[in-house]
């Protein structure tokens, strides 16, 4: 009886030690849930100021985006776009791009948006606004994909308001990284060569997020279900991610981007393909992502974050280069401006080669050459510009992979002179054998020699933005989403200095 | 007799309850991740919240978890013993919050770390070694073992400053445990 006794006795002091410690384990469980909740945020609040009071320390740095604030026209500083780009948006306007709060207001005043006065009218449609900011994927979620992309830019000119931040990478119930876009799904999905959505860690998170926009693209013309013509944002990365894989998925599908106004070439415009371009170079392929370099970890009182002023990590080597390098600031800087002389040189050659081609088929065709003597002509025009394009579109491919780039650019250079050599034979069998391409060496000249009628455009565009403009952001602030003092700072700047 | 038979019952339905208690008990306080390896079983307590967040986004992440550091690799019952001690100083801290916001290694702690910085980096250290002996640098105590490798490497793994009130930003612990 006695074992029985002391059975019961230590049982007994068991259960009330044991409840004692699960009633401590609950209250533990509960704390723990607490502590590692998200502030509260709906799942589509796109006024980036709304984070700030949760996330200050990522708010502020991202403001700061807002002193990349310069514009570099580029058009100005190269002359020959204006050629390679004749008949095209990028010839009226092109610049150096600036930070991302700036996203929005530089997508409505530049010039290749042009002057809408309606929300049916412009000349482009709505992708243009694909990557300017958080009420994109909010809209797509909305509307669907298909509406989203049909009709012109101006159907979303109140609604498309606030520029690249938060929610654009970001999901705000969790905050965890996420992929908004579905382009870039579906991209990846095409190609079992790249990396699975599904399978994605954080490391490759903190590229894939600003894969969304740094790539390549064109718009894939469908018919929606509900019948209306839709240009959807298409990576064309089924074939490969290099510069001859999309080559010859462009190729294979007749697509082109536009006609050049003076070679008659089926041209391509290569977007930035900054992603596919790191994936080739050092820094890629060692797994070092975006972030690593453009958003470094920094330490504010004791407290370490991500700095969200994304830019150019050269302004910030000490906590972005030196990280990993241990070599003096100075010896890295002058190896970049070495890689970036190289890259210059080949640049300005492909650019005048090419621009020249254009200038002699133009000549070729007034002259009366068929469309058979000019088709092999066109084929290197269109590969020879798509080459230096992808080579020198994306944000410093220089930097990110130097050996692509000037092999791209020395391809350029190649195919641009062979059409060169075609367009001779073709130049003297019409009797032109001496032609000479019409000289100019300032932007203005170049657009005498393009014919563009500059002055119409800014008029054009000038009578927008003190028009509709003003509408859509009495619009957007009705809807509750837009709050114009989030841009009250904001003083226009434009390179046509209006 | 029948006092004999409420204790013969009682004790035995006692028993039986304390024992599923304990199973749940066990249940409750995920007993059985203790013998993995996963770093998560260290936040099942978010005491470890600011720990796992920092090595989570360091040069570690991919390639020690975090036994691979703190307990001794190789000797089995070295392991086990430290499992064991520090499980229930661990245990009893969280349960009783007898600890602070800085919290410190202990010096058994910090000799197995060390033990283990100097298992993978052997090549860096050993080298180190023979500069000593080379250059007779008999005097300088970093090389005699006085210092640990993280009093220079200060950042490494979990970042210069860890008190659990200075990482706010542990949202990465909710990614990781989805």
């Amino acid at each position: 009886m006695k074992k029985f006794k002391l059975l019961l006795a230590g049982s007994v002091l068991a259960i009330a030690c044991m409840s004692a410690l699960l009633a401590n384990i609950n209250e533990k469980k509960e704390e723990t849930k607490s502590l590692r909740s998200v502030p509260k945020m709906d799942r589509w609040e796109t006024k980036n100021e709304e984070f700030r009071k949760l996330y200050p320390r990522q708010y502020d740095s991202w403001k700061k985006t807002r002193n990349s604030d310069d514009i570099g026209d580029m058009l100005k500083e190269y002359p020959e776009l204006v050629v390679l780009w004749a008949g095209y948006g990028f010839a009226k306007d092109y610049n150096a791009p600036r930070g991302h709060f700036y996203a929005i207001e530089d997508n409505r005043n530049t010039l290749r948006t042009g002057g809408p006065v309606d929300a049916k009218s412009g000349p482009m449609p709505t992708a243009c606004w694909t990557c300017k900011g958080p009420d994109v994927p909010r809209l797509i979620n909305e509307v669907g994909e298909e509406e989203f992309f049909s009709g012109k830019w101006a159907k979303y000119g109140s609604d498309i308001i606030n520029p690249i931040g938060c929610v654009d990478c970001h999901n705000p119930e969790t905050m965890e990284l996420q992929v908004n876009r579905p382009h870039l799904k579906r991209a990846l999905a095409s190609n079992p060569d790249l990396i699975n959505m599904e399978d994605a860690t954080q490391q490759d998170m903190r590229s894939l997020v600003c894969a969304q926009c740094h790539v390549e693209y064109y718009f894939k013309k469908v018919k929606t279900a509900a019948g209306k013509k839709a240009a959807i944002v298409t990576l064309p990365w089924a074939k490969g991610t290099s510069v001859d894989d999309m080559e010859k998925y462009y190729d294979e599908i007749n697509f082109k981007d536009w006609t050049h106004k003076i070679s008659k070439t089926p041209m391509l415009k290569a977007q930035h393909p900054g992603y596919e371009m790191w994936m080739t170079g050092a820094h890629g392929r060692n797994g070092v992502s975006c972030a690593d370099c453009h958003m470094p970890y920094k330490n504010e009182g004791g407290i370490k974050y991500t700095d969200h002023n994304i830019g150019n990590p050269l302004d910030n080597m000490d906590n972005s280069c030196m990280t990993c390098h241990r070599v003096s600031e100075a010896s890295l800087l002058d190896n970049i401006q070495r890689k970036k002389e190289r890259k210059t040189e080949l640049h300005k050659d492909a650019m005048e080669v090419i621009a020249a081609a254009h200038l002699e088929a133009g000549k070729a065709w007034e002259l009366g050459a068929t469309k058979e003597e000019m088709a092999p002509v066109l084929m290197d025009i269109r590969h020879a510009q798509w080459r230096w394009d992808y080579a020198v579109a994306s944000h410093p491919a220089f930097f990110h992979a130097p050996e692509e780039t000037l092999r791209v650019l020395a391809t350029a250079v190649k195919l641009g002179g062979e059409a060169r050599l075609k367009l001779s034979k073709i130049l003297a069998k019409y009797g032109a054998i001496d032609y000479k391409v019409p000289v100019y060496s300032t932007k203005e000249e170049a657009q005498k020699v393009t014919n563009l009628p500059f002055k119409k455009l800014i008029d054009q565009k000038m009578k927008f933005r003190n028009g509709l403009l003003k509408e859509w952001k009495k619009e957007a602030e009705e809807k509750g989403i837009y709050n114009p003092k989030s841009t009250e700072m904001v003083k226009d700047k434009t390179s046509y200095g209006q | 007799m029948k006092e004999n038979k409420i204790v013969f019952y009682g004790s035995i339905l006692s028993f039986i309850i304390a024992s599923c208690l304990f199973v749940y008990t066990a249940y409750a306080s995920n007993m059985l991740s203790y013998l993995s390896s996963d770093p998560k079983a260290c936040i099942n307590c978010h005491t470890m919240d600011s720990a796992y967040a920092t090595w989570s986004r360091s040069s570690h992440k991919n390639v020690a978890k975090c036994i691979d550091c703190h307990l001794p690799v190789g000797d089995f019952i070295a392991k086990y013993k430290s499992k064991a001690v520090d499980g229930w100083n661990h245990s009893v801290a969280y349960t009783l919050n007898t600890y602070k916001n800085n919290i410190r290694i202990s010096e058994d702690g910090a000799n197995r770390v060390q033990a283990n910085c100097v298992r993978c980096h052997s090549k860096t250290s050993s080298q180190m070694l023979v500069n000593k002996n080379n250059y007779h640098a008999d005097s300088d105590e970093a090389l005699k073992n006085g210092r640990r490798c993280w009093e220079c490497h200060k950042y490494t793994p979990h970042g210069k400053v860890r008190s659990l009130t200075s990482t706010p930003y542990t949202l990465g612990v909710n990614v990781k445990m989805k």
